[in-house]
């Protein structure tokens, strides 16, 4: 009987060494230990032996079944493994090849910067409230303490419809709007679009603004004055020197105007194309609100007062993303806005 | 409003640079937007005489000059031919340089070395002041070898200053001085020049003059001078130069002596010919409703109740503060005049130059309020003038009327408030910087401003004079306290950011286009005239037709960035959307459109990569099931899309947008094949529709196929309606189609002219059991069954 056994192993160690393929080692794994394999003989042929011999032979088949088992399954693990090497050196591909389809798209840049100061300006505790583009002479002038004779209105030049409406000129309408909705205290923002009847080189018939409000008892101009440059720090992600002048706007007593450190040259270049030598440029205006505009706003003044103050959405977003011309923003070609932004294009061409 | 340092000597010595001004001026509200140095690079030009000329021998258009400049003889050779010998000239000699950099050298005219040139106004940079072609002629005040430099203010240093609307004070020498004065205490000195000391005047006028009446309460006063015996001619030098500086064209010297008080003073002034006053009577009154006169410009201007008429005889002469007429005004031949110094409403003549559009130099004045004091005192400075410039007799009374004008009221200043506004309160320092601005303190919290600081009227006035004086500057940095409330960033940013996150992840490039197109952009995109959006709101005044019109859909904005983007040259593929309002039936919908063009060249190394209706459809199916909706395509037929592949969307049983190839035509005429586009209007989409949570069945579900011949006029959607109702007809409640997904589109062999094979396959599943084969190949038999009743064919 062992014989028998020796041999059987013999013949399929042999056997498993000449198998190349996986259908091979299948067929040989069925000669052994299918239902009529060598194996199964075997242990059928115990029967004859004589019972003190039967049990030591039973369990020498079964180890040698034992061991034929694991030959296989590992001379298959051994096959797979070459098989697959085989397909993927087939299969390799150019992954120098351009991505299929179309890369991501660009955002705007007046549109991120009005998200990004938005968000800001949440940070601050502003609400973001609204109002319409073709607004009424009364909330766009009246309201904001400019009669119709006066000459602040030289000052913003306005589109006009034939019914008397006008597209505003300003986001400040939206400072009645919110007051006389939502009362006092109140700190809101209107980012949007604006319109002045002019058109020039670096004035756009349409332009964005985002307007603040903040009103509250006892505001000092020293809260709004640091609430600008955390604004203006937080967007440009580095802290810039700014200054106050003072100004005038008919809403707001005082008035002034806020000017930053040019963010291209920080006053070192005379020549510099976006400040144009002067090492500062002018970004918001602002001021302490006019009490006939917090009455109109039906808020009572003497208890009241507050800051608010008007962004230049486009000029920001120009300083920050480096931006010469404004009414290349307004034109909607993608290959100026895709060329800007999407820079992942010229890493990949270079 | 251009000020000249030379002139603001008339007012006030000064020892301060022009930057260290420009810079105070400028932190202090009043921008100083240029420094202009008027001689420029001007050296060694100099006053000569011309001691003797003669023709060129050869060249007769040539003069050739002797020139004396004190120190010696030059020859000069000039092609003017308005001067003569014993003339002054200016004489730029070899070696000197011109206001422009210039240097000068010797130069040979047909054998003649002219050493320099004799320069004309031009040639100084002053324009209007003399003949262009021919050389300046100096008085004979001028002596030989008179440096240029120290000449008839030739060089001036003018500033530049933005004057906001408030400060109608400033537009004038004197009023800037007093702000300077008030800017710098201790480093200026107020002064008063000659013109200005009170005349003797105590003559009756030597023509009879009737009243002066003022009916319109409009007019605050009213005061005529009277100049006899006046030579119209050009004025003095040095005034010309100073007006040139300052802007404005030297005209004569009455008219001139108009302009230039008005420049010093800031009280605009009118010089009448007494001799064509239609009577002599002035009345000012309030206009009749569509009284006409022809003012100066001749134009003919049509008049409401609320302008205010200079009449005389009961004929308009002026438009009061605004313009004079074209009757009345100076000539050459004029002797005696008339000089108003007049003081009007500034909301009077605020309305009437707005509503005219004349943005005079008076009314410019007049509507940012002339100090009412002023009329008396320019009146004088008119009569000074007009006797030193046009050698006029002005002894004569003024004649005068006034009605009340409002009076300065005093204003209360706390120092509760002025800590609150600036965290400054001493007020000691207030007072001080107050009274520098002319503010007396007249006891206790009370404030006088002025008479030429009607703006000055309520507490945070005055708290903005020290504000300004002070710098904003220095001052902390803090942040508001306690927040009211949270802050909410609002649905509409929301939305904003969550759709333009989503599309510009799937390709698209954000675009921002003007709200107002051409007046005729509903006929060019098909809109019949019955259609809302064809119903335009289109500006009163718009700069151009082709920003007229406010856009009633996002789609031609589009349009005009693809064609932009072609123009520039742009090959590759476009895909472009622009979120924003449009303006229809009073209201400002929020609407967001798209756009999908392939290129210009569409070869691609991967097959048939070029986007159709499907892709941009799943962008938008994408797009609304990121708020928490579903889309509906139903077939559409928007005038400007292709009638085969257009389609309405709908949410909620909603049409709220449309998405389609667009219409050939159009393809055609932007020179495009192939362009998709949708447009959605996002107002129903604007608070996201919170998703409900649906536990997943513990059941497996089973999967079974179905192909079915379709003719072509049916569509897809109405299939699977017919397959779902198919399986409710054929199945419990216990049994659920979950789902059916069109995976094979056939036509061609096997399949009848006409049809087409769709094949599904169905996803059964149960909430309460596991199916078994049987009993879902029962249902699927009766739902086969049923789809042959409906008239389809299984195969």
């Amino acid at each position: 009987m062992p014989l028998e056994i020796n041999q059987v192993r013999a013949s399929f160690f042999e056997a498993l060494n000449n198998i190349k393929s996986l259908q091979e080692l299948d067929e040989l794994r069925v000669k052994f230990t299918g239902k009529k394999g060598d194996l199964t003989l075997l242990l059928r042929s115990l029967g004859k032996l004589p019972p003190d011999e039967r049990r030591q032979a039973g369990q020498d088949v079964n180890n040698l079944r034992d061991e034929i088992e694991n030959a296989i399954a590992s001379m298959s693990k051994k096959i797979r493994d070459s098989e697959n090497e085989k397909q993927e050196i087939q299969e390799r591909i150019d992954i120098t090849l351009p991505g299929r389809g179309r890369l991501s798209g660009a955002f705007h840049p007046v549109i991120q910067t009005m998200h990004e100061i938005a968000n800001i300006m949440q940070g601050l505790g502003y609400s973001v409230a609204s109002g319409p583009e073709i607004e009424e002479e009364f909330y766009n002038f009246e309201c904001l303490n400019v009669p119709k004779w006066h000459p602040a209105r030289d000052m913003q030049d306005t589109f006009y419809f034939p019914d008397g409406k006008l597209l505003r000129t300003h986001t400040s309408p939206v400072q009645i709007r919110s007051m006389l909705k939502y009362g006092a205290p109140l700190r809101i923002i209107c980012p949007g679009k604006v319109y002045r009847r002019d058109n020039d080189t670096t004035h756009s018939p349409m332009f964005n603004q985002m307007e603040g409000l903040l009103i509250d008892k006892d505001v000092p101009f020293s809260q709004m004055k640091g609430t600008m440059s955390e604004m203006l720090n937080a967007f440009f992600g580095k802290s810039l020197k700014s200054r106050f002048r003072a100004s005038y706007f008919p809403f707001t007593e005082p008035s002034m105007e806020l000017d930053i450190e040019c963010v291209e040259c920080s006053g070192h270049d005379e020549h510099c194309r976006v400040c144009h030598g002067t090492g500062w440029l002018e970004v918001v205006g602002m001021g302490m609100v006019h009490p006939n505009v917090i009455r109109a706003g039906k808020i009572d003044p003497d208890e009241y007062n507050g800051f608010a103050f008007g962004i230049g959405l486009d000029r920001m977003a120009m300083l920050k993303y480096g931006i010469s011309d404004l009414r290349l923003l307004f034109d909607g070609n993608v290959s100026y806005l895709n060329s800007c932004f999407n820079s992942g294009l010229e890493e990949v061409s270079c | 409003m251009l000020i000249s340092l030379e002139l603001l000597k008339n007012f006030i010595d000064i020892e301060i640079s022009p930057d260290e001004l420009a810079e105070r001026l400028t932190f202090s509200g009043s921008e100083v937007e240029g420094i202009n140095y008027t001689a420029g690079k001007l050296s060694g030009v100099v006053a000569a005489r011309i001691d003797s000329l003669e023709v060129h021998p050869s060249e007769s258009k040539y003069y050739i000059a002797h020139l004396n400049t004190g120190t010696g003889e030059h020859i000069c050779v000039t092609s003017a031919k308005n001067m003569k010998q014993g003339d002054y000239v200016l004489y730029a000699g070899s070696g000197s340089v011109l206001p422009d950099g210039t240097v000068m050298g010797v130069r040979d005219f047909a054998g003649v070395q002219s050493y320099g040139m004799m320069l004309s106004a031009e040639e100084l940079g002053l324009h209007d002041v003399d003949d262009p072609s021919g050389l300046l002629i100096l008085p004979d005040s001028a002596r030989p070898g008179d440096d240029a430099n120290k000449l008839f203010h030739i060089n001036d240093i003018i500033l530049d200053v933005s004057i906001t609307p408030n400060r109608g004070d400033l537009l004038s020498h004197l009023g800037m001085a007093r702000e300077i004065k008030g800017l710098f205490p201790s480093k200026s000195v107020l002064r008063s020049p000659e013109w200005l000391r009170p005349l003797k005047q105590e003559n009756d006028w030597s023509e009879d003059f009737g009243s002066i009446s003022l009916p319109d309460k409009g007019c605050f006063a009213y005061r005529l001078g009277l100049a006899t015996g006046a030579k119209i001619h050009d004025s003095p030098l040095t005034a010309k130069v100073d007006l040139a500086h300052l802007g404005m064209r030297p005209i004569n010297n009455a008219v001139d002596v108009t302009n230039y008080v008005m420049l010093m003073l800031g009280q605009p002034l009118h010089a009448f010919d007494l001799n064509t006053l239609p009577e002599r009577e002035i009345t000012v009154r309030a206009a009749h409703d569509n009284e006409k006169m022809i003012t100066l410009d001749e134009k003919e201007r049509s008049l409401i109740n609320t302008d205010m008429l200079i009449t005389s005889g009961g004929e308009a002469i002026a438009l009061a503060g605004v313009m004079g007429g074209l009757q009345t005004g100076i000539n050459n031949d004029t002797s005696t005049i008339v000089i108003e110094s007049a003081s009007f409403s500034p909301v009077r003549v605020g309305q009437t130059s707005r509503r005219l559009g004349i943005n005079s130099e008076a009314a410019f004045r007049f509507s940012r309020t002339v100090d009412p004091s002023l009329s008396k005192i320019a009146l004088t400075a008119a009569s000074a003038l007009m006797r030193d410039w046009c050698g006029a007799d002005v002894d004569y009374k003024p004649l005068s009327s006034e009605n009340a004008a409002s009076e300065p009221k005093t204003v209360k200043l706390t120092r509760k408030k002025l800590m609150t506004y600036l965290s400054f309160d001493n007020m000691n320092e207030a007072e001080r910087i107050l009274e520098g601005f002319g503010i007396k303190h007249t006891g206790e919290d009370k404030f006088l401003p002025p008479s030429w600081r009607p703006d000055i009227t309520i507490e945070e006035d005055l708290i903005e004079e020290i504000g300004r004086f002070r710098g904003y500057n220095e001052t902390e940095n803090k942040l508001p306290g306690e927040m009211p409330k949270r802050a909410d960033i609002g649905a509409s940013m929301m939305l904003s950011s969550s759709v333009r996150n989503m599309l510009i992840s799937r390709g698209y490039t954000e675009v921002m286009t003007y709200s107002f197109l051409p007046v005729d952009f509903p006929e060019k995109i098909r809109l019949p005239e019955s259609d809302i959006r064809s119903r335009v709101m289109t500006l009163a005044n718009p700069i151009s037709r082709d920003q007229m019109a406010m856009r009633t859909t996002l789609l031609p904005g589009l349009l005009m960035a693809l064609r932009n983007a072609l123009t520039s040259g742009w090959r590759e593929g476009i895909k472009i959307f622009e979120q924003g309002r449009v303006f229809v039936n009073d209201s400002e919908p929020e609407h967001i459109a798209g756009l999908i063009f392939n290129g210009v060249d569409t070869r691609n190394i991967y097959n048939d990569r070029s986007e159709d209706f499907y892709d941009i459809k799943s962008d938008i199916e994408a797009l609304i099931m990121s708020r928490g909706y579903q889309a509906v395509f139903k077939a559409g037929s928007e005038p400007f899309t292709h009638s085969g592949q257009s389609a309405e969307i709908y949410v909620d049983g909603v049409n709220i947008g449309f998405a389609a190839r667009l219409k050939p035509a159009l393809e055609q005429e932007l020179d495009v094949d192939k362009v998709y586009v949708f447009e959605i209007d996002l107002t129903s989409l604007t608070n996201p529709r919170k998703p409900v949570f649906k536990p997943a069945s513990q059941f497996p579900a089973v999967n079974r196929d179905i192909a079915i011949l379709v003719s072509l006029d049916k569509n897809n959607s109405d299939v699977m309606k017919d397959i779902y109702s198919s399986v409710k007809e054929a199945a419990d409640l216990e049994l659920n189609l979950e789902s059916i997904r069109l995976f094979d589109i056939y036509e061609g062999a096997n399949i009848p002219e006409g049809f087409r094979s769709l094949a599904y396959s169905l996803s059964y599943r149960s909430s309460s059991k596991t199916l078994t084969d049987s009993e879902v190949d029962a249902v699927h038999n009766q739902v086969r069954e049923n789809l042959k009743s409906k008239g389809y064919i299984i195969r």
